[in-house]
């Protein structure tokens, strides 16, 4: 099993939701976050004055899947997230061990 | 001095006035023995002095002025004691010249030679539209103001304006406050041994008062209050009775009671017992059971009595409330008043007016609350963001009143619209979207500071508000409700007669307030077309922020949770980049021929115009040129235009409200911009707000607005074409504006204290055309004129401009060339290092 983790546009988000719901995997969870990566922010200018937006708002959105379907998780966000401009977000695989339904403690295999 | 509609003057020669003032005395002389000076007897002694003075105005010689003679104060009430002052207001209609000095002393001479002491006040009737807040007694003396002579008609006119909320409730908080002055001067107790029959706790003053708070908040209250008012008069007569005996004996205006007068008065009077000491006894004790009587009614009328709060409206501890109720029910325009006092005053409306109110709205409709002009425009002033806004529509909206006022939004009351985001029903969503609005009117959380700025910049809010109390309206329907909203909200706009263009404003936000969160959260604001295509949408600076605040207050007014700064930032970095492409990037937007509207424009255009007069004009011409003005202004400008010579310059102003607006059309040249700045700067006119436009082909078009703080305009006749014909001889070159600005040398360059710190930025990426200077600087009469001079001086072309003045901040955008390009850097930074030096230091001579 996978953590996929991916930081995304905030208007990407729906596409990358629905990209993944194609390919079978519809539970998720998103995240409002802000930050930055190699897109450093940039300078805005609001009546003369310069002022550096460095984190910059964007989604995150995790998904656990199988290892069988990772390549095909990670394929259908990067395409449905990708403008090819810079700021167009990363996608991490993180491993997981296990994990457990809450409601009735019954451990779960994805 | 004879006048049709005069006050009667009584007839005869004045040469009688002596004898008939001791005819007058010796009669009053004779009650006071006889133990009857009380109220009678003094009020029969007010009426023979009145004759007197008709007397003596009948005599005085006529003015060009109408005049009143007015009593005031005791003389005013008809207590005239032997030896009061005779305390008049003379009241003239106009300014004061040389006749109305003569007829004053016509009237005041003959008063002084009787040997009166008169207490004279003069004044003219428009010295009343203010407040003579520093003479406390005067403006009491004047509750009891009573005309005796002259033109009834002016002494109306005083009364209407002397009689409003404000002056009562500034007569009775000064009233309250030399209550407890004198008070203290006779340590808060009634019980003196030789009491002052006019000052002391419960003697005469304290009658007066208590007559005064009443007939000044509710009249009723005499009626209604702790002791019976036939007690009151019984009190006032015993006092009055005393007061008249102790001017008798000491012959003068004495009030104090003396153990030594004591007897006199209780001889006087005929108190029974052997004793001069048994009947003093009596006397004394009549005297602190009377006291006793004035000093409790006027301690109860103090608490009972409520704070004028406007026409019949006063504030007591339970908020706002009607003084005459059954007044109150049957006239409903009142009702919106109760509200915006409650809202002045900081607390609610009282549960007995939400009663009333909501026992009689059924009965009315829209046209009723609102009826006159005076009336929508206090609506409007109504929804102006403040603190109590939101609770006052949440009461207005309990008992019944906000749907019966905006039949609209009864349609959404109680509405449930069951979504995955909304917690609440519709109505309340729609008034906590104005709460939203009211918190960053008045106390903004520090995130949300940025956002309160830009409300501060409106110079409508009010319209935002009726935009939110309208936007949801069209819920009451399940599909497309903002089309439904601004349908229904069309249907209002008539019926409490909006103007047309704030009715535009309204439903533009009304139809597009979910447009900015959908751009914000869910396009890619990344991506310049999608802020070009925003910005389309919302065409200037106003209408952006308008909308931004109405997406925050929206989004928040959802759930506690909707609206995360992660939302906020969104917003706000959307509004930024619109706010900078409305403001530097339209000047490579130009108006072609193929511009939607333009078609509109040359349909209907007047007879006097041709499609190339028009089209002509329009070409070149920024695009935000057609969002700026309507096309009655635009035909106006076309006709300026049209058939324009170089040298020439063509020139239209009009009065705006409290401002001034002047168009100029002519062609390019050098020091166009400066001049035309400097020139308005010289006749001391403030500028605004404006845009100055330039066509490719040196068609200059400039709008300016402005104040005029000195009257000029207004007070000299001839002001408008002496300022159009200096403007064509600077702007021609047969006069220097330089020349006439040495005259204001010490107002425009003397520099006040900075309040603002001037910010000066260039960029030469927004626009493919021009290098943006934005400024940003204490606003101060000739600011304009120096930055635009420095440009100039500078060798730059001032091809476009955007004025804003928000506050004491002046927010100037100016698009300018050398030599028809961008400047390089080095020009840049040259020009912004010359803009700051003058920015910062003052003015820089040539």
């Amino acid at each position: 099993m996978k953590l996929i983790k991916s930081i995304v546009r905030p208007n990407k988000v729906d596409e990358v939701k629905d990209a993944l719901t194609k390919i079978g995997i519809s539970g998720m969870t998103v995240t409002e976050v802000r930050g930055h990566g190699k897109q450093k922010g940039h300078t805005a200018i609001y009546r003369g004055k310069e002022y550096n937006v460095s984190l910059l708002p964007k989604m995150q959105i995790e998904v656990v899947v199988s290892d069988s379907i990772v390549d095909d998780a990670i394929k259908a966000i990067v395409q449905s997230a990708r403008t090819g401009e810079i700021g167009d977000g990363r996608v991490f695989v993180l491993p997981v061990e296990q994990t457990y339904k809450i409601r009735t403690g019954e451990k779960d295999s994805v | 001095m004879q006048d049709p509609s005069s006050i009667p003057a009584t007839s005869g020669s004045g040469a009688g006035l002596p004898i008939q003032l001791e005819e007058a005395r010796r009669e009053l002389r004779d009650d006071i023995l006889r133990g009857h000076g009380g109220r009678a007897a003094l009020a029969r002694f007010s009426d023979r002095l009145d004759a007197i003075v008709r007397h003596i105005v009948a005599a005085a010689p006529p003015t060009p002025q109408s005049v009143a003679v007015v009593a005031i104060g005791g003389y005013g009430r008809r207590q005239l004691s032997l030896h009061s002052d005779i305390d008049l207001l003379i009241l003239f209609g106009g300014h004061l010249g040389d006749a109305e000095e003569k007829t004053l002393r016509a009237i005041l001479h003959p008063l002084w030679d009787l040997g009166l002491v008169v207490g004279h006040q003069v004044r003219e009737i428009e010295e009343f539209g203010r407040l003579e807040v520093d003479n406390p007694e005067f403006l009491m003396a004047l509750v009891d103001a009573r005309p005796i002579a002259g033109d009834r008609a002016l002494f109306d006119r005083f009364e209407s304006a002397f009689h409003h909320a404000g002056t009562h409730a500034h007569v009775v908080g000064a009233l309250n406050a030399l209550i407890d002055e004198r008070y203290a001067l006779f340590n808060s107790t009634l019980y003196q041994l030789e009491p002052d029959v006019k000052e002391s706790p419960g003697a005469l003053r304290d009658l007066t008062a208590t007559r005064w708070i009443a007939a000044l908040t509710d009249p009723s209250l005499i009626r209604r209050g702790v002791e019976d008012p036939s007690k009151i008069e019984e009190a006032e007569d015993f006092l009055l009775r005393v007061r008249s005996i102790l001017h008798l004996e000491s012959k003068r205006n004495h009030n104090q009671l003396t153990h030594q007068l004591q007897e006199h008065a209780a001889d006087i009077l005929g108190y029974p017992g052997a004793f001069p000491q048994q009947r003093v006894e009596r006397l004394m004790s009549d005297y602190f059971r009377h006291a006793r009587v004035v000093m409790r009614s006027l301690a109860w009328m103090r608490k009972a009595a409520p704070t004028p709060a406007g026409l019949n409206l006063g504030r007591t501890s339970d908020g706002i409330r009607f003084i005459d109720m059954r007044q109150a029910v049957v006239q409903p325009a009142t009702w919106l008043a109760a509200f915006q006092a409650a809202i002045d005053h900081a607390c609610p409306v009282s549960d007995s007016a939400l009663a009333a109110i909501r026992q009689h709205a059924e009965r009315f409709r829209v046209e009723d609350f609102f009826p006159t002009p005076a009336h929508r425009t206090a609506l409007l002033r109504f929804l102006r963001p403040a603190p109590g806004l939101y609770a006052r529509l949440s009461e207005m909206h309990d008992c019944g009143l906000l749907g019966r006022m905006f039949p609209p939004f009864q349609a959404i009351t109680y509405r449930v619209v069951r979504d995955f985001f909304h917690k609440y029903t519709v109505d309340e969503h729609t008034l906590l979207t104005i709460r939203n609005l009211e918190r960053l009117a008045t106390r903004p959380e520090p995130d949300r500071q940025r956002f309160s700025s830009l409300l501060q910049d409106l110079d409508a809010p009010e319209l935002l508000v009726l935009a939110l109390l309208l936007h949801d309206v069209g819920k009451w329907r399940d599909d497309d409700h903002h089309v439904e909203s601004v349908r229904m909200a069309r249907d209002m706009f008539g019926r409490i007669g909006l103007p047309q263009d704030a009715c535009d404003t309204v439903e533009f936000l009304i139809a597009n307030h979910l447009a900015m969160s959908q751009v914000a959260f869910r396009r890619d604001t990344e991506d310049p077309e999608i802020v070009r295509t925003f910005a389309e949408l919302v065409g200037v600076e106003d209408r952006l922020k308008m909308l931004c605040l109405m997406t925050l207050a929206d989004v928040e007014a959802v759930s506690l949770e909707t609206l995360t700064p992660w939302r906020a930032e969104l917003l706000w970095r959307l509004f930024v980049d619109t706010y900078n492409h409305l403001t530097m990037g339209y000047g490579d937007e130009l108006i072609d021929a193929t511009q939607p509207g333009n078609a509109e424009l040359l349909a209907h255009r007047p007879a006097d115009l041709s499609e190339s007069d028009i089209t002509r004009f329009l070409e070149g011409l920024p695009r935000r040129y057609l969002r700026l003005f309507d096309s009655d202004a635009i035909y106006r400008h076309v006709r300026l235009a049209r058939d324009i010579r170089p040298d020439e310059i063509h020139l239209s102003m009009e009065q705006k409200g409290a401002a001034w607006e002047l168009t100029v059309v002519t062609l390019d040249k050098p020091f166009l911009f400066s001049n035309i700045s400097g020139v308005l700067s010289s006749f001391g006119m403030d500028i605004l707000r404006g845009h100055a436009m330039t066509s490719p082909n040196g068609l200059v078009l400039d709008v300016f607005q402005f104040t005029d703080s000195e009257r000029f305009l207004e007070l000299n006749p001839g002001a408008r074409d002496q300022m159009f014909k200096v403007l064509n001889d600077v702007v021609s070159g047969r006069a220097s504006v330089t020349e006439r600005l040495r005259g204001r040398a010490r107002s425009l360059f003397n520099r006040r204290p900075r309040r603002v710190t001037p910010v000066v930025h260039a960029d030469n990426t927004s626009s493919k055309r021009y290098t943006i200077i934005d400024i940003i600087a204490d606003d101060e009469l000739g600011l304009l004129y120096r930055i635009s001079r420095v440009m100039s001086q500078n060798g730059c072309d001032v091809d476009l401009v955007l004025i804003t003045t928000e506050g004491r901040r002046a927010i100037d955008v100016f698009h300018i060339t050398k030599a028809g390009r961008k400047l390089s850097g080095a020009e840049q930074a040259e020009l912004s290092a010359h803009l700051q030096r003058v920015l910062e230091d003052g003015y820089e001579a040539d």
